[in-house]
Order: C-alpha cells, then structure tokens, then sequence
C-alpha cells in the first residue's frame, strides 16, 4: 500500500495519458472508445485516491518530480501535502461515480462523433486538476491551470452547433484568461523577489510584504476567484456549467470550483505570511455577497442546470466566508479560532461537492429522460423516475442544510466559526461576525426554499409537458453513481466527527494551526470553543426523529384499509398541469422582496380584437436585470472594443510600418539597455 | 452511550410526551380567549383534543395526482417537531436531549419539518399548495436571519450555544435586567407569531386564499394527516413559546430533580406559558393581517431589535 501510495499519482497522470491516447485511437469505434476513456479515468482516480488516502492518514507528505529532463536541467517536483491530499480526495470522490454514470449516459446523450473529443477532454481536465492540487512549481503549476481551462472549454462547447454553448465557451475562455493574467504577474512578481520558481520557497510568506504583499493579494484573489466563481468575477459560471454534458457539470461544479478555492487557500491565506485583517473582511464579504446573491439568482431560474450553477456560486460563497474567518482569525493570533474557520470551510467543500455532484447527475437523468432543462416543463417526474427522483430529494435535504444529512455539518461549523469570531474579535469590526451570521441563515433559508421549489415543481404532481409524461428512469449504471453520492451525503451528515478527524492532519499540516481532534466528539458528533460552547450529534438526535416518527406510526395505522384516492378537489374544475403552481410563481413573492436586487421586468400584451376584456392571445415576457452582466461588463466589453479600434491605426497592413516598429523598438531598447550598464 | 442514556430516554419520553398533551390546549386556550375578547363564548377547554380523536378516526383521503412524499410531509413534520421539542428546556433546567445539540440543531429540525410540509403540499397539483408553500417558505426565509441573530443574542451573553447550559447559566446568574434582553425578546416575539402562523403574519382562522398561508399548505390534508399536521403545529407554538419563557423570564424553573421544585417548576411554566398566550391572543386580537408584502417590514424590525440587542450588548 505504502508503495503504491509512494507512485499512485505519476501512475494516474500517466494512467489518464494513456486512457486520452486510447481514447482517441478508438475514435471510429465511440463504444470502446467510451470505455477506455471512461474505464481508464475510474483507474486513476482509484490510484490517485489511495496516495491521498495515505497522506491525510498519516500526515506525511509524498513528494517526486513529475517530469525530468536532464539535458536542460529542468525538473518538475510535486508534492502531495495534506492540503493537497484533500482536495484530491474531493476530486476523486465524485470523478469515479461520474465515470461510471458517464458510460451510460454518454451512449445516450452525446453525438457518437463527440465521443472522442470528450473522452479526450474528460482524462486531460482531470489530470491536469491533479496536478494543480500537487505541483510545488510555478511553471508546471500555471501550464496544468492552462491546460485544465482548455479542457474545461472543450467540454462546454460539446455541443457547438448551438450558439449559447459557443457563447458560453468563449465567455469561459475569456474571464479565466483574465484569472490566468492576474496569477501570471503575480507569481513572476513573487518569483522575482524570491529568485525561485518553487513553491516551498515562493509561499514561505517571507517573499514580500507592504502594499506590494497586498497588491499581490488582489491578483491572486481575483485571480483565483474567477474560478471558484466569486461574485463579481462569476459571471461565466452559470452560462458554462449548464453547457457542458451534464456529467461534466457535475464534475465542474462539484470539483472545478475548488481548483479556485486550493488556490486561495495555497497562496491568498497561507502563502503570503500572516494575512492582513482587511483581506479578511474582502474574503468575509465577497463570501457574503457571493452567498446571499448565488442564492437569490438560483431562486428564479427555470433551468435546472442553471439554477444548480447559481447555488454553486452560493456554497462556494460560504466557503469563501469560512475561509475570511479564519484569516481574521490569523490577523489576531487566535490559532484555536482559526483551526475551527479552516476545518469548517474544508469541509464544506467535501460536503458542498458530494452533493452537488449528486444533484448534477440527478438532474442529468432527469434532462436525459425529458429533453429540457425547463423546470417549468417537467412535473410528475417521481412517479416516473422513483431513483433519480428520491436521490434528488436527498440532494435537495442535503444542500438547504437540515440536519441529519451533510450540508448540516458545515453550516454549523461555520456559524460556530463566526460566532467564536465574535467573541474573539476587538472593536466594531466584530459586528461583521453577527451580521455575517444572520446572512448565512437567510441563505441558508432561501436555499432551502430553492430547493423546495427545484423538487416540488420539479418531480411531484402532474406532468407539466408530454416529454415529461414520457419520462423513464434511467438505467441501472447511471442510478449507481448516484445512490452511492447519496449515501455518501447521509453518511456525511451522520458522522461528522469522522471528516473532522480526517481533516486533522490537513489543518495542522497549515502554518499556524491546530489540532482538530476537540472538534470531532466522538465519529458522531463535533464540538467547538472552550468548553464546549457548542456541541451536536445529528445521528443520536436522530434516534430521537426516528422514534417520534414510530410514534406516528403507531397512532396512524390503526386502520387496514389503504387510504381512499380521489381527485384533487379545484373550486369545482379539474386540476390538470395547467392549474398547478409553477416556478415562476412559487419564487414571486421572493422576487417582489427582493426587487432592489432582481429589478424584474414584465410585458403583458394582451391581443385583443373586439374588446380589450376579451383578448385573443395574451404574450407575457419576464426578465430578471443581469446587474453584472449589463452594468459592470458590457461597459466594459464597449472599452475593450473602443481602445482595440483606437490601436487599429497602429496596425496599419503594411510590411514596412511594421519593420519600421521593430527598428525603433530595437534602438529604444538598446539605448535603454545602455543607459542601465 | 453511558450509564445515563436510560434516564434520557426516559426525559425525553416524558417530555415528548407532556408536550403533545399538552398543546392542544393551548391552541384552545388562546382560541377561547379570543372568543371571549369578542363577546363570544368560545369553545370547551377540551375542544382541541375531541377534534385530534375525530380526525384521527377518520378514514384517510388522499389525493390520486400525488405521490408517496404526500403521506411523508405530515409525518417528518410531525417527527421534526416533536423531537425539537427535546432540545428546549421546559419545567426543569435541562433538555433531555441536549447532549444531543442546541440553538443551531433546533432551528435546522424545525427548517427540516417545514421542508417536508411544504414539498409535500406541492404534490396535488391544487394551485392551493403551491400558493400556501411559496408563502411558507418565503416567510420562514425572512423570519430565519432574525430568529438566529435573537438567539445568538442570548447564547453570545451566556457563551454558550446549547439551550439546557443556558438557561442554567441564566438562573444561577440570576436576572441581568440589561435593555439587550428586552430588545431580543420583543425581536423573538415577532419571529415566533410568524412561525406559528398567527396575525398579524398570518390567519389561523381563514379559509380564503387571498390571505391564507398555512392553511392553504394544508388544505388538501385530511383524517389522520391532518391531525398529525394540527398537532405538530400546536406542538410547534407550545415549543416556541417555552423557548421564548425559559430563555428570558427563567423564574421558577426546577434546578434539582425534586418534587416541590418540579411542581414548582411545572406552575412556572404554565403559568408564563399562560402569560404569553394573553399576550399572543390580544396581539391577534388588536391587529389586522398585514399584507404579505408587508411582512418584510416587520421581520426587517425583528432583526433590527436582535441586532440593536447585540450591538448594546457588546460594543
């Protein structure tokens, strides 16, 4: 095991190398085309787990050089240290049940011609993740960062015959190439002053300091945040999950937003010496605004896939705060404060992963078997699809955070986090923590009645449309993966103190941390602060939920006889799908709330030809404002597009313009070079 | 578990259980009070009771558009709710269940049971449940930042999360007569007519759709599923209301296991309980249901007193 663990993830690199070679050999032949691309990427993810099973058990990282040349000097090193051995972990946790649900529903839903391309991108996003999580080189770092939003771009524009996937490509492409920019500059700055390309040597925190340090801050926040998809930087987030096949939305959401979050941790929280109390507040607030708007956008999407993207951006918001908590933390030495911060945003993002990928696969089972990604269009689904509706379900218990399953866990950490940070904080600056609290309860809250409107509408009543009518469960090998995330997702949410546990070794591997086992009481329960401040054990509670609903059992079935059925009474009409609440109106009294947000716009036409009260054909057009998207980016994009004309005059076609150009470069440079000797 | 787990079992048996008695006396309580306030006479003490046996014999109807969530949603609210009841002090100073959690694992069982009603409510198609959970939900989301911001008033002043330490703490203190309390306490009053439902947030008494909430969540219920809805709900404001009692008047409630102290502790609680139904009855009774759209601005108060409360707390 040791062994294997010492070469597990050069294996799997070289694993998933070849499974794309394969992969791409096999083109013609889609079936085994699929399989070895999908087989070879469950092979890796199986060895790269066994590597970061071993490391967070025992603490220790596992370090090599992933390519050697020896006639240049050039050597990339990696290393598998705690932090990395967790997030891996996460990926692997939901890339092998994606693998396997992708076998079967690539057959179905993805053009045989596509399979190759696909298969190819699939193995090369997840290698090129891995070695995002593992390389300790700058160069090798940002070429795997390139290479995993190529990929990632591929994968969104599957479907390219249609413009909004072209669209959403190329919006993807441009805000990570910004991301890409900022982390560029930054890391050659760093490296600059630390006369290294190596990690350990460039994020030992003693490289910079003053408002360079908090320049170089900023890039690296902005940097990183594009791709865990902080607001105001998100915007290609919810065009670009829904695009990609659903699989690989699942994978995108679950796992490709912690590639941002790794990078915050890496370098924004513990690369760049202790963090400095006012990036603590950016973080705090850009995981409360990322929050409480993810959620409030999710709440009026009719598309499912789009509606799952807008809550990754909430959860990957409350990430973000965890993590702000425990920089405040830092800035004022309180290690125990910071340790609970740290554990409680690592596990959210376990937590937030598990049952996110669940509710992507759910929801691709569901847009396989109907169509339409239109919430609006579907209704009825549980009866017609009993698996994929019940793990839905616990998807959706899941992400509102009710106890019992694993979204609960996190939330509690991270109010205990911000509640000890109230206490531990000096001055006004602690009302953050409160009012950082009571905004997570209403996303919270607003998440649950997301996901009340997402199943309800969703699956339960009568079929909104004749696809949905249709609908047929999905079969067995895509029903698997997705038992196995919802398990995982009660198991999770049982034994909390078993992550604890297992995170102890990451937190302490963490400068200035501490130990996490006074978190986790036991494998069911946790407790955080000073004697015992707070404590849970959502699984012996449990025992308590359980009997009561004995209790019920016992009161109610008294009677033998199965319950009458009759229809649902309608005033006296008939209730059919065109009498049932929809989406639309279930989230309006939320939108009419929270207008200052929304600003909504409605057109009501109504066609009339004899009389206005009697009209022949009524048109109703809603928008919500995209107050990003129209008010900090098109002016933007209008920049761009003026100054690219500006500089067209430079660009003048002709040859000899342009030889002049180097000429003057050439004598300017030289004259420069000259004045410098 | 140890040596005490048949003595909680025990606890929390009996508490579950004189909760359930005793809830629906309390809906009724208030009702006749109500009736009284408006000249009428109202109904018998026990009215509460003879109608959970009425439905409870009844045969179950259900509807043929719905699914197995629909028979699921009254019995998860049903057992979210009695089992929060655990986690709440009541005559003596102790929840039964507190090893178990507190203020945070309280307010997520409660989330829980509304879930479950209100997905459950959208399964019959009538435009009814749609409409009674949209509002449900969208209350409850205003009502949740301060409710928690009213609770971690009081939990930050004792420095601890968990509602037996608490309230312990409280009385061994004794009384702290600091303006913070009052301000939390008329905050968690507001949160607590909203999530019971009660005028001005809601009518209780209304079966017209313009203006119903709850109701109109449940109105396709039946038989046993809707006692099992009336009862929780009832349990739901019992629970609410001791919270309310025990976290800022904890007069008289039993520190030992004795028995004067647990009589005492016992006409303590009833009595406050009593005193704060007057003050819901006159509340309902003095104020017209506001517009939904006007509900906004009383949370928005309710959170401005919890975070007024904290705020002269600690800076």
């Amino acid at each position: 095991m040791a062994t294997l663990a010492a070469i597990g993830l050069p294996a799997a690199i070289l694993v998933r190398l070849f499974a794309a070679a394969t992969a791409l050999a096999l083109a013609r032949r889609p079936r085994a085309c699929r399989g070895a691309a999908l087989v070879g990427s469950m092979l890796a993810s199986l060895l790269t787990v066994t590597t970061a099973v071993e490391v967070v058990a025992s603490g220790h990282s596992v370090e090599g050089a992933l390519f050697r040349h020896a006639a240049s000097g050039t050597v990339f090193d990696y290393a598998v240290t705690p932090l990395s051995a967790w997030f891996l972990m996460v990926l692997e946790v939901i890339a092998l049940p994606v693998a396997l649900y992708s076998v079967a529903y690539f057959s179905h839903s993805l053009a045989a011609s596509r399979t190759a391309v696909v298969g190819v991108a699939f193995n090369v996003l997840l290698a090129s993740v891995e070695v995002v999580f593992v390389s300790s080189d700058v160069i090798a770092f940002l070429s795997a960062w390139e290479v995993m939003t190529l990929a990632t771009t591929a994968l969104v524009a599957t479907e390219h015959q249609e413009r909004a996937s072209r669209r959403a490509a190329y919006l993807y492409l441009v805000m990570s190439h910004v991301g890409t920019g900022c982390l560029v500059t930054g890391f050659l700055v760093l490296a600059g002053h630390a006369g290294s390309l190596s990690f350990p040597v460039l994020l030992s925190g003693r490289v910079v300091s003053g408002p360079l340090r908090d320049g170089l801050f900023v890039l690296f926040f902005v940097g990183f945040g594009v791709k865990a998809g902080i607001i105001p930087v998100h915007v290609w987030l919810p065009e670009a999950h829904p695009a990609a096949p659903s699989s690989v939305s699942a994978l995108m959401s679950a796992v490709l937003i912690t590639a941002g979050i790794y990078g915050l941790y890496r370098v924004c929280a513990f690369g760049l010496g202790i963090p400095d109390q006012n990036w603590a507040l950016a973080f705090m607030f850009a995981g409360m605004l990322s929050g409480i708007l993810g959620v409030l956008y999710a709440l009026t999407q009719t598309d499912l896939k789009r509606l799952l993207a807008y809550s990754t951006i909430e959860n990957s918001g409350i990430i973000v705060l965890g993590l702000g908590a425990a920089m405040m933390a830092m800035s004022l030495e309180r290690p125990a404060l910071a340790t609970a911060a740290v554990a409680a945003s690592l596990t959210h993002v376990l937590n937030h992963a598990v049952f996110k990928g669940l509710l992507f696969l759910a929801a691709g089972s569901v847009v396989m078997a109907t169509g339409t990604r239109q919430i609006e269009l579907f209704g009825g689904l549980l009866k017609r699809m009993p698996w994929t509706g019940l793990f839905f379900l616990i998807g959706a218990l899941a992400i509102s955070g009710l106890p019992l399953l694993n979204g609960f866990p996190s939330e509690w950490l991270t109010f205990q986090a911000l509640l000890l940070g109230f206490t531990a904080t000096p001055g006004l600056v602690r009302l953050n923590f409160p009012l950082a609290g009571a905004l997570l309860a209403l996303t919270s809250a607003l998440a649950a009645a997301c996901f009340v409107r997402a199943f309800g509408i969703g699956f339960l009543a009568l079929p909104r449309s004749s696809s949905a009518s249709r609908a047929h469960e999905s079969p067995l090998l895509m029903l698997v993966p997705q038992a196995f995330l919802a398990m995982l997702c009660v198991a999770l949410g049982l034994l909390p103190g078993v992550t604890l546990s297992a995170l102890d070794t990451v937190v302490v591997s963490l400068p200035g941390l501490q130990t996490t086992t006074s978190m986790a009481d036991g494998a069911l329960g946790m407790a955080s602060g000073v004697g015992r401040f707070d404590y849970v054990v959502p699984g012996g509670f449990g025992l308590a939920v359980l009997g009561a609903l004995l209790f019920v059992a016992a009161v109610t079935a008294r009677r033998a006889t199965a319950p009458r059925q009759v229809p649902t009474w309608a005033c006296g009409g008939e209730v059919t799908a065109r009498t049932e609440y929809t989406a639309t109106a279930f989230s309006k009294p939320l939108l009419m709330i929270f207008k200052a947000v929304y600003r909504p716009r409605r057109e009501v036409d109504a066609l009339a030809e004899v009389s206005p009260y009697f009209p022949q054909e009524v048109r109703y057009r809603a928008e919500v404002e995209p107050t990003f998207e129209r008010y900090i980016y098109a002016p933007l994009v209008r920049a761009v597009i003026r100054g690219a004309g500006a500089m067209r005059v430079l660009q003048a076609g002709s040859l000899h313009t342009y030889l002049a150009y180097v000429l003057v470069l050439a004598v300017v440079l030289l004259v420069w070079l000259g004045g410098t000797r | 578990m140890s040596a005490e787990a048949p003595f909680t079992i025990a606890a929390a048996l009996l508490q579950a259980g004189g909760i359930l008695a005793a809830a629906p006396l309390l809906k009724t309580v208030i009702k006749k009070m109500k009736a009284r306030l408006q000249n009428r006479r109202g109904p018998p003490l026990l009215q509460g009771y003879y109608d959970l046996a009425k439905l409870l014999r009844k045969e179950s109807v259900r509807s043929e558009t719905a699914s197995w969530v629909y028979a699921a949603g009254p019995r998860v609210y049903f057992a979210a709710v009695v089992a929060a009841s655990t986690l709440v002090p009541v005559v003596v100073a102790a929840a039964p269940l507190e090893q178990t959690g507190g203020v945070l694992l309280l307010v997520g069982t409660l989330a829980l049971g509304r879930f479950a009603l209100a997905t459950a409510a959208l399964d019959t198609g009538s435009p009814f449940g749609g409409m009674g959970a949209s509002r449900d939900m969208t209350i409850a989301a205003l009502a949740e930042p301060a409710l928690m911001l009213g609770l971690f008033a009081s939990a930050l002043a004792a420095g601890t999360m968990n509602l037996g330490v608490l309230v312990r703490g409280l009385v061994q203190q004794g009384p702290s007569w600091h303006p913070s309390d009052l301000l939390a306490f008329a905050g968690l009053f507001i949160i607590v007519i909203a999530e019971t439902g009660r005028i001005p947030v809601d009518n209780p008494a209304t079966h017209l759709e313009l203006t119903m909430i709850h109701e109109a969540m449940v109105l396709e219920y039946a038989g046993p599923d809707l006692a099992l809805v009336e009862w929780a709900s009832a349990v739901k404001e019992l629970v609410y209301l001791s919270l309310l009692v025990n976290l800022f008047m904890p007069i008289g409630i039993a520190m030992k296991l004795e028995p004067v102290a647990l009589l005492v502790g016992l006409a303590a609680w009833a009595g406050k309980v009593s005193l704060l139904a007057v003050a819901v009855t006159l509340v309902e009774s003095t104020n017209a249901k506001l517009r939904l759209f006007r509900v906004p601005e009383l949370m928005a108060v309710s959170l401005g007193l919890a975070f007024l409360a904290l705020a002269i707390r600690f800076l």
